[in-house]
């Protein structure tokens, strides 16, 4: 609920991402790509692997030079002391695999120049107080990502950046990562997140924009976005055809289809289920049955990818 | 800049690779030190004479120079760890400037130049006494300072290895550019250039700080060939190392981490 809260309010945004472009030679890896990330979201990038997802946090994160564009963070442009306030985690845990954890650890404390006092606590938080004496190389992939994370935590940030935080780990891993995800973002955090994973934006995410080719194909609360396309399916109280030229009549419907015994209808936004069966009652149809559908975001998805393909 | 150079010394002091090279110089330069009194020269035996104050500096620094290509490996392998691991962009993302990038580096460059500087100068201090002619020991240090020109000559071969580092980004080919360059490029490029011209040139300008002992006659059998004095090369050396170091942050500045 906190996010809808903040929508109401409108409270600043934490990053403002404007006509951002990146071309590699003769691939646009990135188009004119402008987004805004609210305070306290839970924000996720979310698109196909070459989407430009990557490109766009190594650039807000100052290692890749954009094409075009700009960007502010807590509005204000890049610095040292924007950097202090934003702890991020790019593709792959970034250590010296000869070190331990802790000692790499010690290492990013001093580049953010934060005392080395939390980095018990970060290790114990990620998990890893018991292995911080062994060698970063020696680690799993999950306890390298996890890592990762507790040295993205040090300096209590107040955005924390994460590409592909739950990349090759084993699903417990996954769930582990997840959880800290949630327990981080209760803290009051702003998450902003690259995924491929559908299933990983629809659980975690406040707020999702998708990419594909390096251009924005949607972007907005995950929830408004799932609601705008409910799916609705009548049927009983008169024939299929009758309930479908009805429907189709509606000002409210803005597809419907006969299906075997059934029609699948999508109302426009902030319709309710409630007003369609009023509507036919109003024509002296009585309903046998009304299902409201929430329509998985990986078929949102898939349809945001042919859409483009199609154009 | 010390508080970078805490960060590297976090990287190094741990690292055995780092400790083998260090090694491998300290025991070299040891050894040709200590065989170098058995050289001949004209069916004489060197002895004594190697190891004289004031001259021994020079010929000293002159034997340091060559190993300044360990240094110099040293240097690009601290840098191109950096792109290896991936240390070196989460170090711009969690706060570091390009130019702090650069600043940390040269930091390590300056401290393995002086840390290199006293051990010759430790080095000349020992076998001078210990095997040097007794009696001339009021000559110690008159040629001392050959020392500070080696350290600026070492700072400078570091300076350079640290712009093939930032450039290529890969120790192995890293290290082959460099001795390339050091080792057979500049010296084509000099052997086809007037002197007046190819004294400037950063291999040459190096070499004339630690220059030859008894240059003068081997001249006689080489033919002269035209160099800087030391003081010259020295305030031209230090321009190089300000250029490499501009050219590794401009390479950090136009590039993708």
């Amino acid at each position: 609920m906190r996010h809808l809260f903040q929508d109401s309010l409108n409270l600043a945004n934490v990053l403002d991402i404007n006509g951002l472009s990146k071309r590699y030679g003769k691939v646009q890896a990135l188009n004119q790509l402008s987004i805004k990330v609210p305070e306290g979201s839970i924000y996720g990038l979310l698109g196909p692997n070459g989407s430009g997802k990557t490109t766009t946090l190594g650039i807000v994160l100052d290692v890749i030079n954009p094409s075009a564009g700009t960007f502010t963070w807590f509005e204000q442009p890049l610095s040292k002391s924007t950097k202090r306030r934003i702890g991020a985690l790019l593709e792959t845990p970034n250590f010296y695999p000869y070190l331990s954890g802790a000692q790499n650890l010690r290492i990013t404390a001093d580049v953010k120049r934060v005392d080395h006092g939390q980095i018990a606590k970060t290790l114990d938080m990620v998990g890893l107080s018991a292995r911080q004496q062994d060698k970063f190389k020696g680690y799993s992939l999950g306890m390298k990502q996890r890592l990762a994370i507790g040295a993205a935590l040090l300096g209590n940030p107040d955005v924390l950046v994460l590409d592909e935080p739950t990349n090759g780990l084993d699903p417990e891993g996954i769930a582990e990562v997840r959880q800290l995800i949630l327990s981080i973002a209760q803290q009051g955090k702003t998450i902003l997140l690259a995924s491929h994973l559908l299933d990983e934006v629809e659980k975690v995410c406040t707020h999702m924009a998708v990419l594909r080719n390096g251009h924005l194909k949607a972007e907005g609360p995950v929830s408004s976005l799932m609601v705008a396309n409910d799916q609705v399916f009548i049927s009983g109280g008169a024939d299929v055809d009758q309930l479908l030229r009805l429907a189709q009549s509606l000002p409210f419907v803005t597809e419907a289809h006969a299906r075997t015994g059934q029609v699948q209808l999508v109302l426009t936004p902030g319709t309710d289920s409630a007003d369609l069966n009023r509507a036919f009652f109003a024509q002296g149809i009585a309903l046998g049955q009304l299902t409201v559908k929430k329509k998985s975001l990986e078929s949102q998805f898939l349809e945001i990818i042919k859409a483009d393909s199609a154009s | 800049m010390t508080s970078l150079l805490a960060i590297e010394l976090r990287k190094l002091v741990p690292y055995r690779t780092f400790w083998a090279i260090l090694a491998v110089y300290a025991a070299l330069m040891v050894l040709i030190v200590y065989f170098g009194s058995t050289v001949t020269i004209n069916g004489q035996n060197a002895g004594a004479s190697f190891y004289q104050f004031p001259e021994f500096w020079s010929k000293l620094t002159y034997i340091a120079s060559y190993f300044n290509l360990l240094l110099g490996i040293l240097v690009i392998i601290s840098v191109t760890d950096e792109y290896a691991f991936r240390t070196l962009r989460q170090q711009v993302i969690d706060g570091y400037s390009r130019a702090n990038v650069v600043q940390a580096k040269y930091s390590v460059v300056l401290l393995l130049g002086a840390a290199c500087a006293v051990f010759v100068f430790l080095l000349g201090l020992f076998f001078g006494s210990a095997y040097g002619e007794a009696g001339k020991a009021s000559n110690m240090f008159t040629g001392a300072p050959a020392v500070v020109y080696y350290f600026l000559q070492a700072v400078g071969y570091m300076s350079l290895a640290m712009v093939f580092g930032f450039w290529i980004k890969k120790s192995g080919p890293a290290i082959i550019a460099f001795l390339l360059y050091s080792k057979v490029i500049e010296p084509i490029i000099q052997y086809n250039v007037p002197d007046a011209l190819d004294q400037y040139f950063p291999m040459k300008t190096f070499s004339a700080l630690t220059p030859m002992p008894s240059k003068e006659l081997f001249e006689i059998v080489t033919g002269a060939s035209e160099s800087l004095s030391m003081p010259g090369a020295a305030a031209q050396t230090v321009l190089y190392v300000t250029l490499f170091c501009f050219i590794s942050y401009w390479l950090l500045r136009s590039r993708d981490l």
